[in-house]
């Protein structure tokens, strides 16, 4: 090898005597000079911001009532409505009056600030009938001469937060401020550790290395190296390096690995000084920023192939340049349509959510659709179309019965993350042809639905409420009934301010009950399990398992607390969990998988360890033998098994890009939803295939899958080689942000298509380049 | 002329028989180009074999078949008994290009270094043959100097150091003194002499025929893709007496009576056709010329000695003309010409 180990290295000296490359250096380090002053400051969270709000709406209706409800004066809601300041407090009234009434985010998050100075509003007795969070209890133990400004401040802040459950996301205890050469950011950019390291691995370094790296360095590096292949075949070049013992392909290889020197040598300095800015100054030492060198060399050696073969071919550097732009121009061309085909063709149709209710198939879809599937026609029939521009949701349906689900359309505005306009239950039948019937009015800012016995239950951004399945149907004229207590409910509820400012904080309405006891609140990341036969509710509420079971005492609503768990760990991590028959399943980001009894709560075997770039994104029972299938954001389907105390991660079941699981109790079958709007339906006993559904496919997605897909394997997708990147650099397999809906969503990367196409890419083109060179004369 | 066609084969470092190369044509109207025609050669170890031929002869395309850097449309052809091309035959050659090119980021020493690993070699023997070479071509002292500031003599040293960085068996040189300064030739040369006094095998190219003369043991002629001629530089350049005498004489003003030179030296000599002598005024003496005359027998000469004798013409230099290796080379080249 050392023969081409010498040309390697000459390649490697050969750059460094260039002066292209010392100005890239130059360019490197004033730029790493730029960011070096950038700086961190970590202090407790205490200061209120706008995207703090889980649920405005709910803080505005619980302040109004805290100020409108004489029962609610002396609560914690009500001192401190009572403490806000007077325009506020004008407003809030106004709210209680039930005038619609807006109030901005900036104005309560300043009145909210304002309280944290001045805690004349507290009352420990009040107080005292709070939920409150570890911290805080600690924090209140503390003698007022025993706490600094910070962690008064921040203990302020988290009576406030217990006062108002269910309106606040989940946010880290410290924060981080960013400073710039030791000032402070005029703007505040305050975010937690958490946001902050997701922030800056996901997107900033990424966002550097993909244009610094991705476009400018491979610009620049072609612009130097087009020569190099060139430059080898000249006569007094070429004949002395043929003349020696060495082979033609080896040579041409160690040329054109050579030639990725000057782009080496470029990105070690970029990657090693960005990672040192990073830590040195960030105090975010990621190690994985590291891998950035090698898939940005990667990447600058897709499009070198290129101007190799090029330069071979016609052995000048002005043509191999001029080809190499053509050919990234078809890359980007290429790269935009195949973006524009998975937002607007292939997303909008992904199934996110499932359900079978007798022996039809429904599903809820990325693009705000819900289908059933027509197996006469082979295809799935829109119920409401899916649609990349349409901002409406529609939640997962549930079975009402074998021939009717019930769902809910959530109608999108610019401005309100929970829907604009009255959300119903809506019913649809096959009797009428199921076409959507309105039925009960649902909780405001209802997220999902579950069927719980012979009960229908829903979750809003703090509730979980039931109304019985009977009531519902019969609200959608599906059957008839006595009717009479839920029409004289909403008469009732109709008439008084108490229950619109209910309906605000997402109280129950219609033939709703709230089953979560007072005081309590769901607090995001949650999740819900359901007893089929509507005995019991497991939820995880912000890091917190809860158990609550029906009480025997028929004329109570809420249901009794009967076990409750603080798990370890950052509790705003995204959390999913499954019950299958005593077992629960806990799977959280960065956190093991907790096998756990679901009746005690207590944990059952040892912890299973998962990767940690995996994100777990759903979870599901299968059976009630404690087997579950887990849908992570690699999209595999892990199955996991827990038996005898013994827990194991099983493997994978059923193809890979699979987006929804759902078990189909009564069939015993497992329906896996996968590669866009296909199913597998797998026996549960033995996991085998019993039939796969394959719609047929129309218009767009015809095209994309003969013209748009083919085309996006022949040339290599080198624009998606960021999300390797930022897959890289995050350490995870899937991005997290906050939809318009506001509602987390994962956005999977695709790490390995962009690596294996581009891979490809240079395969074909080096084997194609050292055969040429090897049997030419020259 | 009767010509030896090969060295000795027990001991034919390089074997060529019957090669063929063809160029075929494109659809752009390239024509296909016959650039061998069946050549056969050889050259035994220790020989300095010259290569001569008129530009297009098809020279360099026979020396990119010996190095495998083109191949062959037909026959066959071998160093040291393998095929040329393989790895074994190529292991053992050094090869200085037409016009070497070094990449402008070395200097004498790491180019040196360079070619070295491209040949295989270990470092401790890169650095021992550097320093030997770099003093046998006279960069020592310069071996840390850019190559950019090189001269072409320079340059060419330094390609025949890279040549010989492996101790080769054969050494291949294409026009080692093309483009080079007489000073430049002349310093290649004396580099050469030195390799070919310590008994190195060289297969030198070039169409300077003094160079291959003073250089050369033995000798082939190529002319449009064939050989036309080979063998030793002796027979090649036979020495053999022509009828061509050359005569250097100093003449008075006064001999000449008024008459042009021309016309009196034939006078004197006996000549009827003035196509028989050529004149050249000797530089600086004004008086002297040197006469370049054909003169078929030893009396014709007597009695132009003595007719220039009688005229008062002094004679300083008188002596026959022998047959040189250019000679042969235009004559074997014109044949080979005609023929086509």
């Amino acid at each position: 090898m050392r023969p081409y180990l010498a040309v390697i290295r000459d390649s490697f000296h050969a750059a460094l005597a260039s002066r292209v490359l010392w100005g890239a250096f130059v360019a490197i380090w004033l730029l790493l000079a730029a960011l070096f002053p950038f700086g961190v400051r970590e202090d407790l969270t205490t200061d209120f911001r706008g995207q703090d709000f889980d649920n405005g709406t709910r803080m505005k209706a619980m302040l109004a009532r805290g100020l409108a409800d004489p029962t609610q004066k002396d609560s914690g809601a009500g001192r401190i409505a009572a403490a806000m300041p007077d325009e506020v407090r004008r407003q809030l009234e106004l709210v209680g009056n039930g005038d619609e009434v807006r109030i901005r985010y900036k104005q309560l998050t300043d009145a909210l600030n304002g309280l944290l100075d001045d805690e004349s509003w507290y009352d420990e007795e009040a107080w005292n009938n709070i939920n409150r969070l570890k911290e805080l209890r600690e924090l209140d133990e503390l003698a007022d001469d025993e706490i600094d400004e910070s962690s008064r401040r921040r203990r302020a802040r988290l009576r406030i937060e217990a006062a108002l459950p269910g309106v606040f996301e989940a946010r880290a205890s410290r924060s981080i401020f960013l400073t710039y050469a030791g000032m402070e950011f005029p703007a505040e950019l305050a975010v937690d550790k958490l946001q902050f390291d997701r922030v800056i691995n996901q997107y900033v370094l990424p966002f550097i290395i993909d244009w610094l790296l991705g476009f400018i360095f491979v610009f620049l590096g072609i612009l130097v190296t087009a020569s190099v292949i060139p430059d080898m075949l000249q006569p007094g070049s070429l004949h002395l390096l043929l003349s020696k013992p060495v082979s033609r392909t080896l040579l041409l290889l160690s040329k054109f690995l050579g030639g990725c020197a000057f782009v080496l040598l470029c990105v070690i300095q970029l990657v090693v000084g960005l990672y040192l800015v990073a830590g040195l100054r960030l105090d975010i030492w990621n190690p994985r920023l590291l891998w950035c060198i090698p898939v940005s060399v990667f990447l600058f050696s897709v499009f070198y192939s290129v101007s190799a073969l090029a330069g071979l071919r016609w052995r000048s550097p002005i043509l191999a340049i001029g080809v190499t732009t053509i050919f990234g121009t078809i890359c980007l061309v290429v790269g935009v349509i195949g973006g524009l085909f998975d937002g607007f063709v292939k997303r909008p149709d992904e199934i996110r959510g499932l359900t079978v209710a007798g022996q039809h198939v429904f599903a809820a879809t990325e693009g705000g659709g819900l289908i059933r599937y027509d197996e006469d026609e082979n295809r799935w029939d829109e119920i409401f179309d899916s649609s990349a521009t349409n901002s409406d949701r529609v939640l997962t349906p549930i079975a009402l019965s074998d021939s009717a689900v019930g769902t809910a359309q959530v109608r999108g505005g610019r401005f309100n993350p929970f829907g604009s306009g009255p959300l119903d239950l809506l019913v649809l039948s096959e009797s009428n042809e199921w076409e959507p019937e309105p039925s009960l009015r649902l909780p405001t800012a209802t997220s999902s639905l579950f069927r719980i016995g012979d009960s229908v239950m829903s979750m809003n951004t703090g509730e979980l409420a039931l109304a019985s399945v009977q009531s519902a149907l019969e609200a959608a004229g599906e059957v008839e009934g006595d009717s009479e207590s839920s029409e004289t409910k909403v008469e009732e509820d109709d008439g008084g301010w108490l229950s619109k400012l209910q309906n605000m904080m997402g109280g129950a309405t219609d033939g709703f009950t709230s089953v979560l006891p007072e005081q309590m609140a769901m607090s995001p990341p949650r999740d819900v399990q359901v007893d089929p036969e509507g005995q019991w509710i497991v939820a995880i509420s912000r890091g917190r398992l809860l158990r609550l079971e029906r009480p025997e005492d028929s004329s109570s609503t809420a249901w009794n607390l009967t076990a409750d768990r603080v798990l370890d760990g950052e509790a705003s991590r995204r959390s999913v969990i499954a019950v299958s028959g005593d077992v629960l399943l806990v799977a959280r980001s960065e956190e093991p998988l907790l096998l756990i009894d679901s009746k005690s709560l207590e944990p059952i075997g040892e912890s299973l360890s998962l990767s940690d770039s995996l994100v777990p994104e759903s979870a599901s029972a299968i059976g009630d033998q404690g087997k579950f299938a887990l849908i992570t954001s690699d999209g595999r389907c892990r199955l996991i098994e827990s038996s005898d105390g013994t827990n194991e991660m099983i493997g994978t079941i059923g193809p890979r890009e699979v987006e929804a699981v759902f078990y189909h109790r009564s069939a015993n079958e497992l329906y896996i939803a996968h590669h866009i709007d296909q199913l597998d339906v797998l026996n549960v006993d033995g996991l085998s295939l019993s039939r796969t559904i394959r719609p047929k496919l129309v218009s767009w997605r015809l095209v994309d899958k003969y013209g748009i897909s083919p085309l996006r394997m022949v040339i290599p997708q080198t624009g998606e080689l960021g999300e390797t990147t930022a897959a890289m650099v995050s350490g995870k397999s899937a991005v997290a942000f906050n939809n318009p809906s506001g509602e987390e969503e994962l956005i999977r990367y695709n790490i390995f298509r962009p690596v294996i196409s581009c891979a490809l890419f240079i395969f074909v083109m080096m084997s194609i380049g050292c055969v040429y060179f090897a049997t030419r004369d020259f | 002329m009767t010509i030896s066609a090969t060295a000795d084969e027990a001991a034919a470092i390089v074997d060529v028989r019957g090669l063929k190369k063809r160029y075929s044509g494109s659809l752009w109207g390239r024509k296909q180009v016959n650039a061998l025609r069946g050549v056969s050669l050889s050259a035994a170890a220790g020989e300095v074999f010259g290569l001569l031929g008129p530009n297009g002869a098809g020279k360099t395309t026979l020396i990119k078949i010996l190095l495998g850097v083109v191949r062959p449309s037909d026959g066959a052809a071998s160093l040291f008994g393998e095929p040329v091309g393989s790895t074994a035959a190529r292991r053992r050659v050094g090869y200085l290009p037409e016009s070497l090119r070094v990449d402008r980021h070395h200097t004498a020493r790491s180019a040196l270094k360079y070619y070295g690993r491209l040949s295989g070699m270990s470092p401790n023997d890169i650095t021992r043959r550097s320093d030997e070479l770099l003093d046998l071509v006279g960069l020592k002292g310069r071996d840390k100097e850019s190559v950019k500031r090189f001269s072409k003599g320079m340059y060419q040293r330094l390609g025949l150091a890279q040549a010989l960085m492996h101790n080769p068996d054969l050494l291949v040189l294409d026009e080692p003194t093309d483009g080079l300064d007489p000073v430049g030739r002349n310093e290649v040369r004396r580099v050469i002499e030195r390799l070919r006094d310590d008994g190195k095998t060289i297969f030198l190219n070039s169409h300077i025929l003094q160079e291959v003369e003073m250089i050369c043991t033995r000798v082939a002629i190529l002319s449009k893709g064939e050989i036309c001629g080979s063998g030793n530089i002796d027979e090649m350049s036979s020495g053999a007496t022509t009828n061509r005498v050359t005569i250097e004489v100093a003449a008075p003003e006064t001999a000449f009576n008024g008459q042009r030179a021309e016309n009196k030296f034939m006078e004197w000599i006996g000549l009827s056709d003035s196509s028989e002598l050529d004149i050249t005024v000797l530089a600086g003496q004004s008086r002297s010329h040197r006469l370049d005359v054909t003169l078929d027998s030893q009396e014709k000469i007597d009695g132009a000695v003595d007719r220039l004798r009688q005229a008062g013409v002094s004679i300083a230099r008188l002596e026959p003309q022998r047959e040189t290796l250019e000679d042969t080379f235009m004559k074997l080249v014109s044949a080979s010409e005609e023929s086509a």
